[in-house]
Parts: C-alpha cells; structure tokens; sequence
C-alpha cells in the first residue's frame, strides 16, 4: 500500500477530476491518494466520482475553506 | 487545526440578515419576500453544492451522472409546479407573465460565451454567486465578468435579433393545450433519465 499526494491547489473542476483518474490508473488496489483543495465544488465532484465508482473516501474541511481529501483504490 | 470557530460570526450575520429583513418588510412586502426567497435559494444551493456545470460536463467527461440526474429531476418538479403556479394565478386573476422567447441564433451564441465563460470562471452563474458568498477570492473577478457579460449582452440583443431573426415560436400548451404538452415533457425527461442510467452502467465498466 502506498501513499500518494496529488497536487491539485487552485485548479478548477474538471480539472482535478481528470488528474485524479489518470492517477488511478497508475495506482493499484488499496493505494491511497490524498488531495487538498480550496474549492469546496471539487471536494464535492472528487466525493460522487468516488461514490459511483466504488472507491473508498475520507472527505474533511481541515480548515476554514480548505477540503482535505483521502481516496483509497478499490 | 487551522481551523477557527465561525459560530459568533454566524450568530451576528443570522441577527443582521433577521433585522435586515424586518426593515425590508416596513418598506415593502414584496421586496421582503424576493429577499427571504433569495436566501432560501442561496442557502440551498450552497449546502447542496449544486453545480449545473457539471450535469452536462461529467456524463462526458467522466462518465457520472448523478448530478445530470438531479438536474432532470429538478426540471420532473419545476414544470409541473409551474403549471400550479400559473394555473393558481389566473384563477385568481393575478397577473402572471410567462417568459417565453423564441428560439434562434441568439440562443446559439449566448450558449456558446456562456459555455466558454463558465469552464474559464469554473463555475456556472449560480456556482459563482455562491462561491462569492463563501468568500472565494477568485470569483469575485468572475462575478465582475458575469455583471459587464450579462450587460452587454442585453444591450446587445436587439441588434443581434435585427441581424439573425428569431425562429418562429413554439409555445407547446398554446397548440395542444397545457396537459399533453407536460405530459409529454415528463415523458421526454424519464426517457432521458433512463438512457442516462444506461450511459453510466456502460462507462462504469
């Protein structure tokens, strides 16, 4: 199992979105990906992406405005 | 944790928007009314993070639907409603106008720079009136976009209609009466929520 970051500060939807599945592919089952961002809309779009994929998904707002994602493979 | 607690800041908007909203109600009812409205809306559209941009952008790009979803089940709500609405309103003899515009070149063109802007800005008009609210820096010089867009194009209709013409309008209730034409919507759109289900179940793979 590793452990991945993905820097994804200041881009817009869709952008993370596309950058996390190219990610995916490279991962294997079990890795986690963690990401951060200001946008609470990318937080929210990275959360259905994983729901309707079946990946596991720890969402938190670790600050005021800043969403702190963790996305393990399924 | 970086994290600060809001909850004065809070209390002390949640005051100034209820002593703001009794002094709207003193000058006049239907401004309290489309202020009260426009919080709710507000309100809701910040702790759903609904986002239009991406009902159209996500079944294409990346393959979910569940926000294409709630946008068809918005529109299986609102035409019904809007039928009530207006049905209501005449019975009551209430004036009531229906803002319905032909369709043409314009439509083309608006969608198009809107399409383009809303990528750019990352949000659509109601995703950037909210981010604004949230405090998004970034979106503020969006909004200010959206303002001189919006101007200018309203400014700017009349001569586009006088250069490209509207097609001739369809109204679908004035042809074959209000109950076929909803009917028929609502079938349109629980087709399309089922092809929809179709496209996600061959992406997911």
């Amino acid at each position: 199992m590793t452990t991945y970051y993905l820097d994804i500060w200041g881009e817009m939807c869709p952008i993370p979105i596309i950058k996390t599945q190219r990610k995916f592919k490279q991962m294997a089952s079990g890795d986690v990906l963690i990401l951060e961002t200001e946008h609470s809309c990318t937080s929210r779009a990275l959360v259905v992406w994983a729901q309707e994929n079946g990946h596991k998904y720890v969402e938190k707002e670790v600050s005021n405005g800043i969403w702190r994602i963790e996305l393990t493979k399924k | 944790m970086l994290k600060k607690s809001q909850s004065s800041l809070n209390l002390g908007f949640s005051i100034f928007i209820l002593l703001f909203l009794i002094f709207l109600l003193q000058l006049s009812t239907k401004l309290a009314l489309i202020f009260a409205l426009s919080l709710a809306l507000g309100y809701t559209l910040q702790k759903s993070r609904f986002c239009f941009v991406a009902a159209f952008r996500d079944p294409l790009l990346v393959g979910t639907t569940k926000i294409s979803q709630a946008v068809i089940l918005l529109l299986i709500i609102s035409i019904p409603a809007f039928f009530l609405v207006f049905q209501i309103a005449s019975n009551l003899h209430l004036p009531i106008e229906l803002n319905v515009t032909p369709f043409g070149f314009h439509t083309f063109l608006g969608g198009l720079l809107f399409g383009t802007g809303m990528v750019l800005a990352g949000g659509c008009a109601s995703g950037t009136l909210m981010r604004v609210g949230e405090g998004f820096a970034m979106q503020m010089i969006a909004l200010g976009g959206l303002i001189i867009g919006a101007f200018l194009g309203n400014s700017s209709l009349p001569y586009i209609l006088n250069i490209f013409h509207e097609f001739p309008g369809v109204f679908l209730p004035d042809i074959m009466g209000w109950v076929p034409a909803i009917s028929i919507q609502l079938l349109v759109l629980i087709l399309l929520w089922l092809g929809i289900r179709k496209w996600q179940k061959s992406k997911r793979t």
